[in-house]
């Protein structure tokens, strides 16, 4: 038994820390799209000199940057939700609650990865581009969709654990990281 | 497709979020959730990769792009103390003002709503802004909650805007004009929002503690040092919307450079500083997006199975007073903002509403913005509100989201009360459009 | 629902029940071409005797208008009225069969390529390959560019801060505009604070019901960036090829109506708009053709970049470019 937990814990644990450092690597995007359109403004502006590629890099890792944080603010609970009967309600039913929505969470992200992935592995084989003038190959960040999800499927497998494992009476195998602040600043 | 009637969809999609809402899972899940299942039940599985395909088109949106801008320069302004020195600044200066503090935080976000054209970036920024300063000088949370939330939707109102250009497209009226309608209606609701928290500090002086003992002017007008630094940004980055430098959405990035050279010029500026606002950033971002994506999938779901049909129907068939007209459309607005999000109402029901608007000889630049203040006063009306949701990204989890829904009632009366003075008084909205025809 | 849906139109007609059709449409609300795509279901429904009905949807309401493509191949709707040049980033062909950057002047010519010229083939056999049917082209005229300068000749393009997307972003950069690619919405703002000189957004009706007349005092014409426009039915190929013979036929029927009809209507519109643009002050700029056709060949070595080497692509421009000599608009 205590070799489930375990191996319960491990898995936990290291899916968690993968989502973080993928989430604090994501994080450093926004220090270099700011640069970058802070060149194109000044660039247009004092040299008449716009450029083709620096607002389309920009909106291009845009979705790999917020898809990417995703599955870490499931476990931080930085995906708001409505806390008011899940305030109210005892602890028990608060881990049914939590259960039940990493459950649902699981199938979104399974059924969403099904969608996604054909259409990435299509983008590909096509060699999508984006027709610009600049006209950067896109097809790479289609599959940040997926790989998105795949992660949050993990994330939600490991909160699911945690809250199974308490409803059973045993502690959270996390316990001793504390639960993380959501809120900012 | 299933013959299930309009009505049906409705009442099914709208318990199903109130339901799930309700069990904690975030919203996020629960949009993305509830497209899912009611494509399969109503519509058809091939149906599912519309949901796929609205979130590769927000992974793209240019405008959304101003959203980890706009919360990174915030971010960077509340950690280098820039922003505490302001408010300690107008603590100098309103001590003797009922709610000073308050006023100064509408004041703070109709800047804002003059910098950016998406709500979910000024709501969020001014989260992570003014609330902390306020709480900690022992302001009432709802009181705070209630006036960042309202405060920081102004946007919608106030140019540049993103939902009035989407409105002004789908109903061919200038988007310039409908720029400059949405003026004063903006500034008459920020004004009805600081007489309410004068009245209100008046009354329960504990909810907006104030220290009426004599300030130094000394110390006042040195503390005005404080606004230097913010005021410089501001200039920033509406200068270089205004002249013509940036767009909107390159613009604020001109706010973050102004905010990490405010941070390194107060030698506040550190790598640990810098980490933490990007990790801010992230957060709130993320937090945003995700919603987005599950909203954009939820409404064209809704939208595909009908579910708003027999709503418009009764519009389109409706035979009475024009007023009541009018007022049905209002009340169609506002209970569909309850759950869709303003963009797909606006695709919704603008092209059912206008032929009835031209038919009863309505002005479409004074219906639209009409239309605007009520969808301001959806994105913020509990249950489901969209700015209250990303407020609540922002809280400290201490909290909670029944706060947040007892803050905004007060200002969502107070929307209601400018949408009838707006309808009330055509020439609120349309005297600056014709004054600038005019001239 | 699913594959039942598409198997599902013999057994339906024969319990008298009409076919019963989604289309995504990339226009929005209240738009002209919009309209004429409403008058376009309403015509199949009634050469089928209301057998066939065809429920339209403006863009964005089912998917955005450039994500139809993947929508439709899926069979989320069965059918929808795209502009090729989306997917084109994908399937190089589709930068000819939607708009070419100084191609050709007319709409007869351009659609004389699709029906005479083996244009329509082409276009099956390229979304043929996605498992897409592609119905019929609707064919009409030039866009405006929308600029706060005035410009008389392509020479004069030199050095202009421009937004244009598309194949129209290499063509107008090789004629010496600075392309900035901004996002439609952003257009009006751009040009009003003057972050842009020129631009093109969308027709001339359109663009004055956006109120581009209050921002930009010249409208050059033609567009060169985009002289013709095919918009293009495509239907899910499953889907159409459960349809009786004569509903086929009724497509075809229809959509080849609509884009006489909707060109039509716009050369009258374009009268009416062009004499509002004057009265709002607008100076309406006339290029020279020769001049046009003296650039013509910078041009065309663009879209030989654009075809990417694809067969497809290349057999495409090379059946347009063999036409345009015909004609004599090239050398
Ligand atoms: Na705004
Ligand atoms: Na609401």
């Amino acid at each position: 038994m205590s070799a489930l937990v375990g191996v319960v814990r491990g898995y936990c644990t290291a899916v968690t820390a993968f989502n973080h450092l993928l989430a604090r690597l994501a994080a450093l995007v926004m220090f270099v799209v700011v640069p970058v359109i802070l060149f194109e403004v000044v660039s247009r502006y004092f040299f008449d000199a716009p450029t083709n590629w620096a607002m389309e890099s920009a909106t291009l890792v845009f979705g790999p940057y917020f898809l990417t944080a995703g599955p870490w603010l499931l476990h931080i609970h930085g995906h708001v939700n409505i806390d008011i009967l899940h305030k109210s309600v005892g602890r028990r039913l608060q881990l049914v609650f939590d259960a039940f929505g990493q459950l649902v969470i699981m199938g979104f992200s399974w059924v969403l990865i099904e969608l996604s992935w054909p259409l990435a592995v299509n983008s590909w084989e096509l060699g999508e581009t984006s027709f610009s003038s600049w006209n950067p190959e896109i097809w790479w960040t289609k599959f940040f969709l997926p790989g998105a999800l795949a992660l949050l499927f993990l994330q939600a497998v490991a909160e699911f654990l945690r809250a199974a494992i308490q409803l059973c009476g045993g502690d959270d195998p996390m316990n001793g990281a504390g639960r993380p602040r959501a809120g900012v600043a | 497709m299933t013959g299930i009637a309009s009505e049906g969809v409705l009442i099914w999609m709208f318990a199903g979020l109130v339901g799930l809402m309700l069990t904690g899972l975030p919203l996020a899940f629960v949009l993305g959730g509830l497209a899912i299942l009611f494509t399969v039940l109503l519509w058809d599985p091939a149906a599912l990769t519309i949901t796929v395909l609205q979130i590769f088109d927000t992974m793209r949106s240019d405008s959304l792009m101003s959203i980890p801008l706009y919360v990174m320069m915030a971010s960077v302004l509340q950690r280098s103390g820039i922003i505490e020195s302001l408010y300690k600044a107008m603590e100098l200066w309103f001590n003797r003002l009922p709610g000073g503090l308050a006023i100064g935080t509408v004041i703070i976000c109709t800047i804002m709503a003059a910098m950016t054209g998406i709500v979910g970036a000024a709501v969020a920024a001014m989260g992570i802004l003014a609330l902390p300063s306020m709480l900690k000088r022992g302001y009432d949370q709802r009181l705070a909650l209630g006036t960042i939330c309202a405060g920081g939707t102004l946007g919608i109102l106030i140019p540049p805007s993103v939902v009035t250009i989407v409105y002004a497209v789908t109903a061919q009226v200038s988007i310039g004009q409908m720029f400059i309608g949405g003026i004063i209606p903006g500034l008459l609701l920020a004004g009805l929002y600081v007489a309410y928290i004068i009245i209100r500090s008046l009354i329960d002086p504990s909810i907006a503690p104030r220290d009426p003992s004599p300030v130094a002017w000394g110390a006042r007008i040195r503390s005005l040092r404080a606004l230097i630094l913010p005021f410089l940004i501001i200039i920033g980055v509406l200068g270089s919307i205004y002249a013509g430098i940036a767009t909107p959405t390159e613009a604020a990035a001109v706010g973050v450079a102004g905010a990490v050279i405010s941070a390194a010029v107060e030698r506040r500026l550190s790598l640990a500083m810098l980490s933490g606002a990007g990790m801010d950033t992230i957060k709130v971002t993320a937090m945003i997006l995700w919603i987005t994506m599950g909203a954009k999938a939820f409404v064209a779901i809704f939208t595909g199975t009908g579910g708003a049909d027999f709503l418009l129907e009764f519009i389109r068939d409706l035979d009475a007073n024009r007023w009541l007209v009018l007022a049905a459309m209002m009340g169609v607005l506002v209970f569909l903002g309850l759950f869709l999000d303003e963009i797909g109402i606006i695709l919704l029901c603008v092209p059912v509403f206008l032929p009835v608007i031209q038919l009863l000889d309505f002005d479409p630049l004074w219906f639209g913005i009409l239309f605007m203040v009520s969808a301001q006063t959806a994105y913020i009306s509990p249950p489901f509100g969209y700015t209250l949701f990303y407020l609540k990204g922002t809280l400290p989890p201490d909290i909670g989201m029944g706060t947040v829904y007892r803050g905004i009632i007060p200002f969502v009366l107070l929307q209601l009360v400018g949408l009838g003075l707006c309808a009330a008084f055509p020439e609120l909205v349309l005297w600056l459009p014709k004054l600038m025809v005019a001239g | 629902a699913g594959a039942g849906t598409f198997a599902a139109p013999h057994v339906a007609r024969a319990a008298g029940q009409p076919v019963k059709w989604r289309m995504q449409a990339l226009w929005d609300a209240n738009t002209t071409p919009m309209k004429f795509e409403q008058l376009f279901a309403d015509r199949v429904k009634e050469l089928t005797g209301g057998g066939f009905e065809i429920q339209t949807f403006t863009a964005g309401q089912l998917v955005p208008a450039n994500q139809a493509f993947d929508a439709v191949r899926a069979g989320a709707f069965q059918m929808m009225k795209t502009f090729d040049g989306y997917e084109a980033g994908k399937i190089p062909a589709f930068a000819f069969t939607s708009t070419v950057p100084f191609g050709f002047p007319e709409s007869d010519q351009y659609e004389a390529w699709f029906y005479e010229k083996g244009g329509l083939d082409m276009a099956r056999e390229a979304y043929g390959k996605a498992g897409l049917m592609y119905i019929a082209p609707t064919v009409y005229g030039q866009e405006p560019i929308h600029s706060k300068v005035k410009i008389s000749s392509i020479e004069e393009f030199q050095g202009k801060k421009g937004r244009f997307v598309g194949l129209a972003s290499s063509v107008m950069g090789a004629m010496g505009v600075a392309v900035t690619p901004l996002p439609t919405a952003e257009v009006y703002s751009a040009l009003e604070k003057g972050v842009i000189d020129i631009a093109d957004r969308g027709d001339l009706t359109a663009n004055l019901q956006a109120g581009l007349a209050e921002v930009a005092k010249f409208i050059i014409l033609p567009g060169v960036h985009q002289p013709t426009t095919a918009t293009s039915y495509v239907a899910n190929k499953a889907a159409y090829e459960a349809l009786p013979a004569e509903y086929k036929a009724v497509l075809a029927v229809a959509a080849r109506e609509t884009s006489a009809a909707l060109r039509q209507h716009i050369v009258v519109q374009d009268v009416a708009s062009l004499a509002k643009y004057r009265e709002a002050g607008v100076e309406i700029v006339e290029l020279d053709p020769a001049d046009i056709r003296a650039n013509r060949p910078k041009a065309e070595a663009q879209w030989r970049v654009a075809t990417k080497d694809d067969a497809l692509a290349t057999r495409i421009l090379d059946s347009q470019v063999g036409f345009m000599k015909e004609l004599g608009l090239l050398g």
